[in-house]
C-alpha cells in the first residue's frame, strides 16, 4: 500500500516536471484557459442586439401610420434609420446594408381601420442573424398589440375606465424568463464554452506530452523505466492524471468561478456544489484525454486530429438544440465525451442553482465515464508502452 | 540527388504523401464527413419540436382544458405534465425535464368572464436561448388566443357580427418575411456556415502542416532543390493537391446541402461555388501567412487551430457581428469565414446582383495576394531547415 502511493506520488511529481518543461503543454494548460473564456465572453458580452436598423415604406402617410412608426422607433430592439418612396428604394437601402429590414405600411392602412376591416403590417427581415429578425418581428407586434388594443377601445369600449381596461386585453400575460432574466446570448453559450475549454484543452495537452515522446522516443523516460524502476501501467495512470487533474483544479477556478463572475454571468450555485461536481468531471475528462493522447504519434498531431471535435461537442450536448429533440443514436454518441454531462450539470449547478441530487444522473454518469477512461487509458498505456519501450520488452537499451 | 524536378514532381510527391499519412486521411476526409452526418441528422428536422413543458392549471374547467389541449397540439410544445404543483414543475425544469411552464390562475375562467383580467404567466428557461424563445412564440400565441377566445365571447355579447370580431379583435396584423429562409430553419441556418467553418479551420491547419512537417523531417532543403530553387514552384506544386481535393470537399457539400436538403440557393450554382472556391484559396493563403509571421510549426498550427475556433463565433452568423464591440467588428475583416458568410447570404440568401458582393470576394483574394509577401520567409524557413520544438 505504501508502495502504491509512493509511486503514484512519484509519477504524479515527474509528470509535473514533464508539464512545465514544456512551453506548448504550458500553452495550452494555462494561456488557453486563461485567455480563451476572456475572448469568448466579450464577443458575446453584448447579449443582444440592440436597435436593429430598419427603413419604412409608408404608403398610408396618415396619424394612425405615423403613431405606428413612432412607436417602433421607441422600441429598444428596433430604430427607424430612414423612409423609402417604395419598396425598391428600400430594397435598395438593404443590399447596401444600411438597413436590416423593411416595413411596410399599406396605403390602405387607415383606412381600413377606420372600416372597421383588419389591416396588415409586412416585416421584411435579413436573415443573416436570427436576432434581427426576432428584434423586428417581436417590436412591431409588440406595437401592433398596443395600437389595437386602443383601436378597440375607441370602437367598442366606451363605458367606465375598468370596462375599457377590460376591453384592451381581456386576459392578461406575463413571461418570465427564468435563469437568463436579460435573455442573453453570452450567459446562456458561455458557461457551456467554459467546460468544453477545460476538456478540450486537457486533450490538446496531453496529446502534445505524448506526441513528444514519441518524437524523441523516450518511451523509457515516459515509463521511468530508464531510472531504473519498474512501475506499473496503472499507478503511471493514476499519477499522472492526478498530475493533470490537479493542474486543473487550480485552472477551473479562474474558468468557472473567475469569468462567471468578472462577466456577471448568472452565477447563483453553491461553490461547494460546483467543486464536488467537478471531481469527477476532471477525473472523467483527463482519463478520456490521456485514453485519446495515445493515438497522436508526433507532438503537433494533437491540434490536427481533435480541435474539430470542439464543434461537435459543443452542439452534441443540448445547448442551442434542445436536448430532447436530439435523435437518441446521436444522445448516446454526446455521452461517449465528458463534456456533454459536465455541461448539463454545470449549467444546472451554475446557472439554475440546481443542488447535487438534482444532477445525480450527471453525476454518476461522470463517475462511470471515469472508471471507464481510466481502464482504457490503463489498456493504451500497456499497448503504447509494448509496442515502444524496448527496455519494458527486456532488450538493451543503446 | 532528385529525379525529377519541377511543379508536376513535387505535386505528385505530395499526392503520395497525402494518401499514405493517417493523419491525413483523418484530418482531411473523416473530419468534415464525421462532423457533417452528426449535425445534419441532429438537425434534419429544421426546427426542433415537441419541446417538453408542464402546465399548472389551478382552475381546471372546460375552458381552460381546450387551451391547453390546443397548445399541445401545437408543432413545437409537448406538454409532458399536466398535474403538478408549480414547486415540482420548477423541479423538473432544473432536472431539465422541461423547458417551460405555464400556470393559470385559479378562478380563471370566471375572471376573465367577468373583466377582471386574469393572468397567464409562463415562464421559460432561458439557459437554453433557443428552446426558451422558440417556446415563448407558442406561450405568447396560446395567451393571445386565449384573449381572443374571451373577448369573442363579450363582442357576441354585445352583439357584434362574426365578420365584425376578427378585426376589432385584433385590427392590426404583422405579416413576416424572413428572407431567404422562408421556414426559419436552423438546420439551413447554422450547417451553411459551421461545415465551410470546420472546413476553413482544417485548410489553415494542414496548409501550415504541408510545410512544417517537411521541416521537422529535415527535408526542406531537398525540397526546395527539387523545385529548381523556385519557391513559387514550391508552394503551387504543394499546394495545389490540398486545392483540388478541398474542391472536390466543396462539391460534396453544395450537392448536400442545396441539391439533396434543398437549401435555398437562390443565386444559383456558380457564385456560391465561386465563394466557396475564394474561401479554399484564401484559408491556404492565410495558412502561409500564419507560418510566415510565427516561423515555428507548432505555434503556427495552434494559432491556427484558435483562429480556426474563433471564426465560428466571430462570423457573426449566430451572434451578429454587430451587436459585438465595435473593436471585434472591424477585427471580423481578418478571417476568411466572415467575408465567406457575407457573400453567402448575399448570393444564396437574398440573391442580389453579385456585384454587391464584390468587396467580399476581392477581401478574400487578399488573403492569398498578402500570403505572397511571405513566400520568402517561407524559402528561408525551408532552406535553413532549422525545427523548433
Amino acid at each position: 500500500m505504501k508502495k502504491l502511493l509512493l509511486d503514484i506520488y512519484y509519477v504524479w511529481i515527474n509528470e509535473l516536471k514533464v508539464v512545465f518543461k514544456d512551453g506548448a503543454v504550458i500553452l495550452l494548460f494555462f494561456i488557453v484557459p486563461l485567455a480563451y473564456p476572456v475572448l469568448y465572453s466579450f464577443i458575446y458580452n453584448n447579449e443582444t442586439a440592440h436597435e436593429v436598423k430598419v427603413v419604412v415604406v409608408d404608403d398610408s402617410n396618415s396619424a394612425l401610420s405615423r403613431e405606428f412608426k413612432r412607436k417602433v422607433d421607441a422600441t429598444a430592439d428596433v430604430k427607424i434609420i430612414g423612409y423609402a418612396t417604395d419598396m425598391e428604394e428600400a430594397r435598395e437601402a438593404m443590399r447596401r446594408k444600411e438597413a436590416y429590414g423593411i416595413m411596410y405600411i399599406p396605403r390602405d392602412f387607415s383606412k381600413n381601420i377606420n372600416t372597421q376591416q383588419q389591416t396588415q403590417i409586412s416585416v421584411f427581415s435579413d436573415m443573416s442573424s436570427l436576432l434581427f429578425y426576432k428584434a423586428m418581428l417581436l417590436s412591431a407586434t409588440e406595437v401592433s398589440l398596443d395600437m389595437g388594443a386602443d383601436i378597440r377601445v375607441a370602437e367598442t369600449g366606451g363605458g367606465s375606465q375598468e370596462e375599457d381596461a377590460a376591453t384592451r386585453q381581456t386576459v392578461e400575460n406575463q413571461w418570465v424568463t427564468m435563469y437568463n432574466p436579460q435573455n442573453g446570448f453570452a450567459s446562456f453559450l458561455v458557461p457551456a464554452i467554459l467546460i468544453l475549454i477545460i476538456q478540450q484543452t486537457l486533450i490538446l495537452g496531453i496529446a502534445t506530452i505524448v506526441g513528444t515522446h514519441n518524437d524523441k522516443k523516450r518511451f523509457t523516460i515516459a515509463s521511468h523505466t530508464a531510472q531504473g524502476k519498474s512501475v506499473h501501467p496503472v499507478k503511471l495512470t493514476i499519477g499522472k492524471a492526478f498530475c493533470y487533474a490537479s493542474l486543473y483544479m487550480l485552472i477551473s477556478v479562474w474558468v468557472l468561478r473567475v469569468i462567471p463572475y468578472i462577466f456577471k454571468f448568472p452565477q447563483i450555485g453553491d461553490p461547494l456544489t460546483i467543486a464536488a461536481f467537478l471531481m469527477p468531471f476532471l477525473l472523467a475528462a483527463t482519463f478520456f484525454a490521456m485514453t485519446l493522447s495515445y493515438f497522436c504519434s508526433q507532438r503537433e498531431f494533437g491540434m490536427m486530429l481533435f480541435v474539430f471535435t470542439s464543434v461537435l461537442f459543443i452542439f452534441i450536448s443540448g445547448i442551442s438544440w434542445p436536448w430532447t429533440a436530439i435523435p437518441e443514436p446521436i444522445k448516446a454518441i454526446a455521452y461517449i465525451a465528458p463534456s456533454t454531462p459536465g455541461i448539463h450539470g454545470f449549467i444546472k449547478i451554475n446557472t439554475m442553482g440546481a443542488t447535487l441530487t438534482d444532477v445525480w444522473l450527471e453525476y454518476i454518469a461522470l463517475w462511470i465515464q471515469a472508471g471507464i477512461y481510466c481502464t482504457t487509458a490503463v489498456f493504451m498505456y500497456k499497448w503504447w508502452i509494448q509496442n515502444y519501450d524496448p527496455e519494458y520488452k527486456g532488450m538493451v537499451r543503446n | 540527388m532528385t529525379k525529377e524536378t519541377g511543379i508536376s514532381a513535387i505535386f505528385k510527391r505530395e499526392w503520395l504523401r497525402i494518401s499514405s499519412s493517417k493523419i491525413c486521411i483523418w484530418g482531411i476526409f473523416v473530419a468534415p464527413l464525421l462532423s457533417m452526418i452528426i449535425l445534419l441528422w441532429m438537425m434534419g428536422s429544421g426546427l426542433p419540436s415537441r419541446i417538453p413543458i408542464a402546465v399548472v392549471d389551478l382552475d381546471n374547467t372546460t375552458t381552460t382544458r381546450t387551451l391547453i389541449r390546443q397548445l399541445d397540439a401545437f408543432e413545437k410544445t409537448d406538454i409532458k405534465y399536466k398535474s403538478l404543483s408549480f414547486r415540482e414543475a420548477r423541479q423538473q425544469m432544473e432536472r431539465m425535464e422541461i423547458y417551460a411552464i405555464l400556470t393559470i390562475p385559479k378562478d380563471f375562467t370566471e375572471d376573465a368572464i367577468s373583466g377582471n383580467r386574469p393572468k397567464l404567466v409562463y415562464y421559460t428557461n432561458n439557459a437554453f436561448l433557443i428552446s426558451g424563445s422558440l417556446l415563448f412564440q407558442d406561450l405568447k400565441t396560446i395567451s393571445t388566443l386565449a384573449s381572443a377566445a374571451v373577448g369573442l365571447q363579450t363582442a357576441e355579447a354585445k352583439g357584434f357580427t362574426e365578420n365584425q370580431i376578427m378585426p376589432i379583435l385584433q385590427p392590426i396584423t404583422i405579416d413576416a418575411h424572413p428572407l431567404g429562409n422562408p421556414w426559419l430553419n436552423y438546420s439551413v441556418y447554422l450547417n451553411n456556415i459551421l461545415m465551410p467553418g470546420i472546413l476553413q479551420l482544417i485548410i489553415l491547419m494542414f496548409t501550415v502542416s504541408c510545410f512544417g512537417s517537411e521541416i521537422k523531417a529535415g527535408r526542406g532543403s531537398y525540397l526546395m532543390a527539387m523545385g529548381d530553387n523556385s519557391i513559387l514552384k514550391v508552394i503551387i506544386g504543394k499546394l495545389l493537391p490540398y486545392t483540388i481535393i478541398y474542391t472536390g470537399i466543396a462539391f460534396f457539400f453544395i450537392s448536400i446541402f442545396y441539391y439533396i436538403n434543398n437549401f435555398p440557393l437562390h443565386s444559383g450554382f456558380w457564385p456560391m461555388f465561386l465563394n466557396y472556391f475564394c474561401l479554399i484559396l484564401a484559408a491556404q493563403g492565410m495558412g502561409v501567412i500564419l507560418l510566415g509571421i510565427f516561423r515555428n510549426y507548432r505555434l503556427s498550427l495552434s494559432i491556427a487551430s484558435l483562429i480556426g475556433m474563433v471564426s465560428f463565433s466571430i462570423t457573426g452568423f449566430s451572434f451578429s457581428t454587430l451587436a459585438m464591440d465595435g473593436s471585434l467588428s472591424a477585427l471580423s475583416n481578418f478571417f476568411p469565414l466572415r467575408h465567406f458568410f457575407l457573400i453567402y447570404v448575399d448570393q444564396a440568401l437574398n440573391s442580389i446582383p453579385v456585384g454587391y458582393s464584390m468587396y467580399q470576394y476581392a477581401a478574400l483574394l487578399v488573403f492569398v495576394l498578402l500570403a505572397v509577401f511571405f513566400f520568402g520567409v517561407i524559402r528561408k524557413m525551408l532552406t535553413d531547415n532549422v525545427y523548433e520544438e
